[in-house]
């Protein structure tokens, strides 16, 4: 099945796959990843600290984005911003769009792993006189991060793959790229399965670093 | 005048009346122990003086300013807090700080005060509760007895007029318990003003000033350790010492 044609092909697609892999795939997924743990922070207190109307808010953003498709969600961005003279190249938007998606999944990973840091923590820091938000930014903070990390860590694993969908609004990415390259040489199956690879190269990559990350946080001596 | 007093204290959990008016007075340098039977409302008293729970009603004399318990404003609560210390029944050391950290982190970020000002204060308290040695460790790798000290130390460390205990060894064996004893002997001797929730008979009966008997929301006896211990003229009180001494 693999002839020399089939192998000559895998080889010299490899570096322009990789390319976009490097270029592309991996640049969203790592800026959307953390803008959207950045946001993911912001709803989680909101929800932690009860604040009347804006958590209201929250639930609301949660509500629409776990219901709806990623891909639905890509399309009204991609249809609807204009509409609104918002023109903005698809990279940005697609970072945009991953950053609310994964936002309102990791909000709700960051709110549970905060309540689950036991109300002593918040009362010890009361009663050594700090005030509410310090307590959330050294003490509640920092454990919930500890817990949430593995989930964190996995949802990031998963945009990686989910970054294809934004082929859906023009970004070229490296999946696109691939079928361009599949296109022109008609040979779809092993640039396929070579596109599967490099991805699985990625997630293997990036599942050491969640063991690397893990153990770091670890030696906060929190409890295993 | 005392330091603290506080006058008519009321607290329920729904239908539940756990408090139904307490009043308490300490002096300055006073050792006070609250004793009674699990569910008196001990806990609740000490933590409605210190705003882990709102009163429903009563007042507060801290220091010369009183404060009306389910009133008192954020930062009325916030300052008071800043006067004072509490020491809990299971430690609550936080988690993510290693034992210095927990320490200064009062200190450094509710005071302002400068890292190396806080550490040297830091030095000094953990040396007083014998923690010294351990103060790189994080809370997880300590033994009950040396959080509970540790905890001691991080209260002690803000330098506060009175220090609150809610039965700060009951989660120890005896050998821990009586480390954590000791430490909290030394610092009445010291002169330090404590209120001790606690079930140990022989330190309430040493060290107290002054013993509160509660029961069932109120206070029922009061009095110095000898008139208490010897001379009880409550007979819930009698009842309750005969159990504790049979233990
Ligand atoms: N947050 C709460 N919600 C509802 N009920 C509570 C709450 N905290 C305490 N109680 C109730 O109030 C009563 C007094 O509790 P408290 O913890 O003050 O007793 P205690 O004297 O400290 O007892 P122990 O010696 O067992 O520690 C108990 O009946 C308890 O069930
Ligand atoms: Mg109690």
């Amino acid at each position: 099945m693999i002839n020399e044609n089939t192998m000559e092909l895998l080889l010299s697609s490899f570096p322009k796959i990789l390319e976009y892999g490097l270029k592309v795939t991996l640049p969203l997924a790592a800026i959307a990843f953390i803008l959207s743990t950045v946001l993911a922070v912001i709803v989680a207190m909101i929800q932690y600290a009860k604040v009347p109307i804006l958590k209201q808010i929250c639930r609301f953003y949660i509500w629409i984005i776990r219901g709806t498709p990623l891909l639905v969600q890509l399309m009204v961005a991609f249809y609807g911003l204009p509409l609104f003279g918002i023109s903005i190249n698809p990279f940005l938007m697609a970072v945009i769009v991953f950053t609310i998606n994964e936002g309102a999944y990791s909000a709700e990973t960051m709110r549970a792993a905060m309540e689950a840091v036991p109300a002593g923590q918040m009362e010890a820091g009361y009663c050594v006189g700090m005030g509410y938000m310090q307590i959330i930014w050294h003490v509640i903070l920092p454990q919930a991060f500890r817990t949430a990390f593995p989930s964190l860590f996995n949802a990031l694993i998963s945009m990686v793959k989910d970054t294809s969908l934004a082929s859906s609004i023009t970004v070229v990415e490296m999946f696109t790229r691939t079928k361009q390259i599949a296109g022109q040489s008609y040979n779809y199956l092993p640039l396929y399965i070579e596109v599967a690879v490099v991805y699985l190269l990625f997630c293997t990559i990036l599942t050491y670093l969640q063991k690397r990350g893990e153990n770091f946080l670890g030696s906060y001596g929190v409890r295993k | 005048m005392g330091l603290l007093e506080v006058t008519n204290v009321h607290k329920s959990f729904g239908d539940t009346q756990v408090l139904k008016g307490i009043n308490l007075k300490v002096d300055k340098g006073q050792v006070v122990s609250v004793l009674g039977p699990s569910g008196s409302g001990k806990t609740t008293l000490l933590r409605c003086i210190n705003f882990l729970e709102t009163a429903d009603e009563g007042y507060l004399n801290f220091d010369g300013n009183s404060y009306h318990l389910p009133k008192a404003s954020k930062k009325n609560i916030a300052d008071i807090r800043k006067e004072t210390g509490f020491v809990f029944q299971n430690y609550n050391l936080f988690a993510n700080k290693t034992v210095l950290k927990n320490v200064t982190l009062g200190l450094t970020s509710a005071r302002k005060i400068p890292a190396k000002e806080a550490e040297k204060k830091a030095y000094d308290t953990l040396k007083k509760v014998g923690m010294l040695e351990h103060m790189d460790k994080y809370p997880s790798q300590l033994s009950g007895g040396q959080q509970q000290r540790v905890a001691i130390a991080r209260a002690l460390a803000t330098d506060p007029k009175i220090l609150y205990f809610d039965e700060p060894t009951s989660a120890l064996d005896p050998q821990l318990t009586a480390e954590v004893l000791d430490v909290m002997r030394d610092l009445a001797k010291d002169g330090m003003t404590m209120i001790v929730v606690t079930h140990e008979m022989s330190f309430a009966r040493e060290v107290s000033s002054h013993i509160v008997f509660m029961a069932d929301g109120v206070i029922v006896e009061e009095g110095t350790p000898t008139e208490f211990f010897e001379n009880p003229k409550n007979s819930i009180t009698r009842d309750f010492l005969r159990l504790t001494s049979v233990e």
